[in-house]
């Protein structure tokens, strides 16, 4: 979620928030005579909203499970689990007055950290990557479509090509005669020149095809770029360059296409990429975060217990 | 008189003494006694006119006599074949050669070119003399014959046959000099004009400029083929060429249905029409005759949203059509109430989906035993043309469609049957190809129109281009603005398909209102409603930079799903929430055009130009005058709607329903059938639900002015715009 200025509210009441324990907890832990405790009565009350607000964060989950359900929108649940999170780790502190305590809750802490600190990176990379993605992919298409993007790219490149080499061929075919006649009449020079033209139709036909099948097929068929130079912008506004070269500028349009079936593949390559990382950290964060519930409640039920 | 007609002449042909009665041409003098004489212009069954010259023959005089209307005379000596006039017809044909295109589309077909065959013959490969500098180009617009203008020789056998043997007066010569070809009506393309299809013109043809066209799939693979002569027998083919029917032989079949079995089904795609000769056959509809209604089932936090199907009298929608009757593509329409009807001998079903293959629109089952003429597009075209099957169509429809056409809208639902009985024989129908202007902007009104078959484009002329204003389908009407305030025509109306309207002269038309305040009343209210909505789009359009939307057509939506891109993580939080709102039926695809950093979703735009609307063979999409899209009751869920919308934005639903067994009668079974359905902003919610299950806030419905005229201020447009319903 972007965080800015819309923010503000969360922001304001969760500083007043941090405030308020903060000045609670200050004179406590310097009074109490064990120090700061999680069994005392603050204690408790720190440990209690804490994981009071654990589970509220932890709801996110459900709520989005059922996108349906008139109980808030969305983005007022993810905004409380962004900040109701964020409190929620200096409160914790507060309740086990920075101390990680038996192995119980030293695990609960290690876990609560790791919870914490994937929920900030989870924070970071979808305040930053949205904005990539847009600014970047302009050809952006659904995540789970991008296998039959590909494909079709594949397809569309083989078609253009065709298609170049076809009006090629037929360019070449249709002024062969023409030209072979005015080159018996010309000069040597003349001759040569003509002749040589027609003979470059040809080569170019060909360099294209080998072009298809050795660097755009390969790299089209495949996921990822690092195989291929194509998927470096530079080298491959390069290699086509070369190719237009070859080619008469009525069929350059067809290849600005190829080259853009070429971009629109690099494109959906980082799209993939980023979109993992985009998502890839909630693998760690959802988990580690129901693990965190868990033990949480199992810590409370004992502490309490016991 | 008597003796002098049968007095027989001697002459010489080739050196060969010949006896033929007075007055025979020398052509024919010469075939009777076995002696050829090529021609072009020229055949037996028409009068000649000799215009070609090929057939000059050397009678001893200063220049060739064209034999074909030269008469034998007694003495003559005439020479076919010499030297010299061998030399004279291979220049004619030369000439004739270097204007054509060879092969032409009839060499190319079946190889019988006359004018190849004589060049070929002739030895004549390649002409010395330049080609034609300008071309006369060629004439697509008929269904059945294709005409290459190039490939005419100026023969004038298509007009003799037109004009002299069928009598129909179409064909005529056009300009002079290289400008000279030959013209349908006054210069019209042929499918425009007033041609009936005879084929006459195309089996008079010498060369490939007038020729059957070859369609894939022109023949029925089922059924009876008809003899050419069994078909000339029925009174529908009457004045149709033999041969041209022979050249559409099995695009016509004949085919029998028992008692109780199914002819067509609604929704099916289909390429033919069918005609009834004998038996009776019931049209009806199987879909229920409801719309998608979703709500919530339980109140409160965790209320769930259902979709389900409800009448329009069990569940009414603003602006909900009350028309008593459902149009189909049939010579009569269904009642709401009971959607079923019977078609008689001599009625004609599934024009729409022949002309302009849109899927059936109704379910035809033989209720007696039945015998019935299947037909493909060409054959349909032909009986359409005929005059005699017109009159038939046209008397049917007075009898029988005409009452429920009218009363099937809701303006003249209070017509007295005394009135449309004046009606009956003073309406006209009328005809119109795809493309074809009905009336233009700025005229002057003289009648009001009906759309009975086809679809209506009405466009008005603004700076920068037409604005759509609507699509109408069977059942609207249009003209009636000018006629009621006397002014020219408002808008162009346009055919988009193969269109017949019902056609009520100014006279009537006013007689009506006259007669019927409360029509006058209800037109005048309609009338100043759609000047109105007229009014208002012309505002939206000028008052926003509409260059930047109109490349992306989102000038044309009056609500969009916008997504800030740079607030979504693209985790389709708003697709799942749609689909959970419509038992799974998502209604938006996460993709579409992006504007600036928004991406324009894929959900209905409810766009000016509605294509969706275009084809609904029941014509059950219409909008309201807000423009939001509505989808009727009788919708048949045939899906053409969804794969119209270039924006993918409609949906088909499939519900649970119980059906009559085809197989015993009287048992119900289960089934599952389709609605249309599109974005209904969740009517029965504070926001959408998409909208609302968006956690980063990136989600908002907009409206596009608005919106964009903030986003190009540079400003944020959504604060300026919060999220609309």
């Amino acid at each position: 979620m972007l965080i800015d200025a819309t923010h503000r509210k969360w922001f304001g009441g969760c500083a007043l928030g941090l405030a308020l324990a903060t000045s609670v907890y200050v004179p406590y832990s310097l009074h109490a005579p064990q120090g700061p405790k999680g069994s005392s009565s603050l204690g408790l009350v720190y440990g209690s909203v804490g994981f009071a607000f654990m589970l509220f964060v932890g709801v996110l989950g459900l709520r989005k499970k059922f996108p349906v359900w008139r109980v808030g929108r969305a983005s007022w649940w993810m905004r409380g689990h962004l900040w109701f999170g964020f409190l929620s780790f200096p409160l914790i502190l507060f309740h086990g007055g920075f101390h990680f305590g038996g192995p119980l809750t030293r695990t609960l802490m290690w876990l609560f950290i790791f919870v914490f600190i994937s929920g900030l990176l989870g924070a970071a990379l979808q305040h930053f990557i949205p904005r990539i993605h847009t600014a970047q992919l302009p050809m952006e298409t659904i995540y789970e479509q991008i296998d039959r993007v590909r494909v079709q790219l594949a397809t569309e490149a083989r078609q253009l090509v065709d298609e170049t080499c076809g009006a090629l061929e037929g360019e070449v075919s249709r002024s062969s005669e023409r030209q072979r006649a005015a080159a018996a009449g010309a000069g040597v020079t003349a001759n040569l020149t003509i002749l040589f033209g027609l003979q470059i139709g040809d080569q170019a036909s060909n360099e294209l095809r080998q072009f298809l099948e050795n660097e755009i097929q390969p790299y089209l068929d495949r996921a990822g770029t690092r195989a291929s130079r194509l998927g470096n912008p530079a080298q491959a506004r390069a290699m086509f360059q070369q190719v237009r070269v070859l080619l008469p500028p009525t069929l350059h349009p067809n290849i600005d296409d190829l080259e853009n079936v070429c971009e629109e593949k690099r494109q959906l390559d980082q799209q993939s990429q980023l979109h993992k990382v985009l998502h890839g950290w909630l693998l760690v964060h959802v988990p580690l975060s129901y693990a965190l519930l868990l033990l949480g409640a199992w810590h409370a039920v004992v502490a309490l217990k016991f | 008189m008597s003796s002098n007609a049968t007095a027989s002449i001697q002459l010489t042909i080739d050196g060969t003494p010949v006896s033929v009665p007075a007055g025979t041409t020398i052509f024919d003098a010469a075939r009777l006694n076995g002696i050829p004489i090529p021609t072009l212009c020229h055949q037996q069954n028409e009068n000649p006119v000799g215009v070609c010259r090929v057939c000059v023959v050397d009678i001893g005089q200063r220049v060739y006599a064209a034999s074909c209307i030269r008469q034998a005379e007694a003495g003559m000596t005439v020479k076919t074949s010499t030297e010299p006039v061998l030399a004279a017809r291979h220049t004619l044909v030369e000439l004739l050669m270097s204007e054509h295109p060879s092969p032409c589309a009839r060499q190319q077909h079946s190889g019988d070119c006359e004018l190849e065959q004589l060049a070929a013959a002739a030895g004549i490969e390649q002409s010395r003399f330049p080609q034609r500098a300008a071309p006369r180009g060629k004439d697509d617009s008929s269904a059945v014959i294709a005409v290459d203008h190039e490939a005419c020789i100026l023969c004038d056998r298509c007009i003799r046959g037109c004009d002299d043997i069928r009598d129909n007066w179409v064909l005529a010569r056009r300009g002079k000099g290289y400008q000279a070809g030959i013209s349908f009506d006054n210069n019209l393309p042929m499918g425009e004009s007033s041609c009936v299809s005879c084929g006459e013109c195309m089996v008079s043809c010498p060369t490939g400029a007038l020729t059957t066209k070859r369609v894939v799939g022109t023949e029925l693979g089922r059924g009876e083929v008809l003899d050419p002569a069994e078909l000339l027998h029925l009174p529908i083919f009457e004045n149709v060429s033999g041969t041209f029917l022979e050249l559409n032989q099995k695009a016509v079949v004949k085919r029998r249905f028992r008692a109780g079995e199914v002819i067509c089904r609604e929704g099916e795609f289909g390429s033919t029409a069918f005609y009834i000769l004998e038996g009776t056959a019931e049209v009806f509809l199987s879909s229920p005759i409801a719309h998608v209604k979703t709500e919530g089932s339980s109140h409160g936090f965790f209320s769930r949203l259902k979709s389900m199907l409800a009448p329009r009298d069990e569940h009414a929608r603003s602006e909900e059509s009350a028309r008593p009757f459902i149009p189909i593509d049939a010579s009569v329409d269904l009642p709401y109430d009971n959607p079923i009807a019977q078609l008689n001998p001599g009625d004609l079903f599934g024009e729409m989906t022949c002309m302009s293959y849109y899927p059936r629109s109704a379910t035809v089952r033989a209720q007696t035993d039945c015998v019935m003429l299947e037909m493909l597009r060409n054959v349909l075209d032909i009986l359409q043309r005929n005059k005699t099957f017109r009159a038939q169509l046209e008397r049917n429809y007075r009898q029988r469609a005409l009452d429920s056409h009218l009363r099937g809208v809701p303006v003249f639902a209070t017509l007295t049957p005394d009135f449309i009985g004046h009606l009956r024989d003073r309406v006209e129908l009328v005809r119109f190809n795809p493309g074809q202007v009905i009336c233009r902007q700025g005229e002057v009104a003289d009648s009001f129109y009906l759309v009975r078959i086809g679809f209506v484009k009405v466009s008005e002329e603004r700076p920068g281009g037409d604005l759509v204003l609507a699509y109408l389908a069977r059942g609207g009407y249009f003209g009636e603005i000018a006629l009621l305030t006397g002014s020219p025509r408002t808008a162009t109306c346009t055919a988009l398909d193969h269109v017949e309207v019902v056609r009520i002269a100014g006279e009537d038309f006013r007689l009506m209102l006259d007669r019927f305040p409360e029509v006058r009343h209800s037109l005048e209210t309609i009338a100043h409603e759609r000047l109105d909505a007229n009014r208002l789009r012309a505002t939206q359009v000028q008052n926003v930079p509409i260059d930047q939307f109109l490349a992306n057509g989102l000038m044309e939506a009056q609500s969009l799903l916008v997504l800030d891109l740079d607030r979504c993580t693209r985790c389709d939080q708003c697709v799942r929430a749609c689909a959970d709102a419509h038992d799974g039926v998502s209604r938006l695809v996460r993709e579409g055009v992006r504007f600036d950093k928004y991406l324009v979703a894929t959900s209905c735009r409810q766009c000016r130009d509605p294509l969706c609307m275009v084809g609904c063979p029941v014509g059950s999409i219409r909008r309201r005058n807000s423009l939001e899209v509505i989808i009727e009751d009788w919708c048949i869920g045939c899906g053409l709607c969804a794969s119209n919308c270039p924006y993918g934005n409609i949906n088909l639903h499939p519900f649970p329903v119980e059906l009559d067994d085809p197989v015993m009668p009287g048992r119900k079974i289960a089934s599952t059938r389709v609605k249309a359905t599109s974005c209904d902003l969740c009517h029965d919610h504070e926001e959408p639900s998409c909208v609302y299950a968006c956690p980063h806030d990136a989600a908002h419905r907009v409206n596009p002015p608005e919106f964009f005229a903030g986003v190009l201020k540079q400003s944020n447009p959504l604060k300026s715009n919060p999220p609309k319903r």
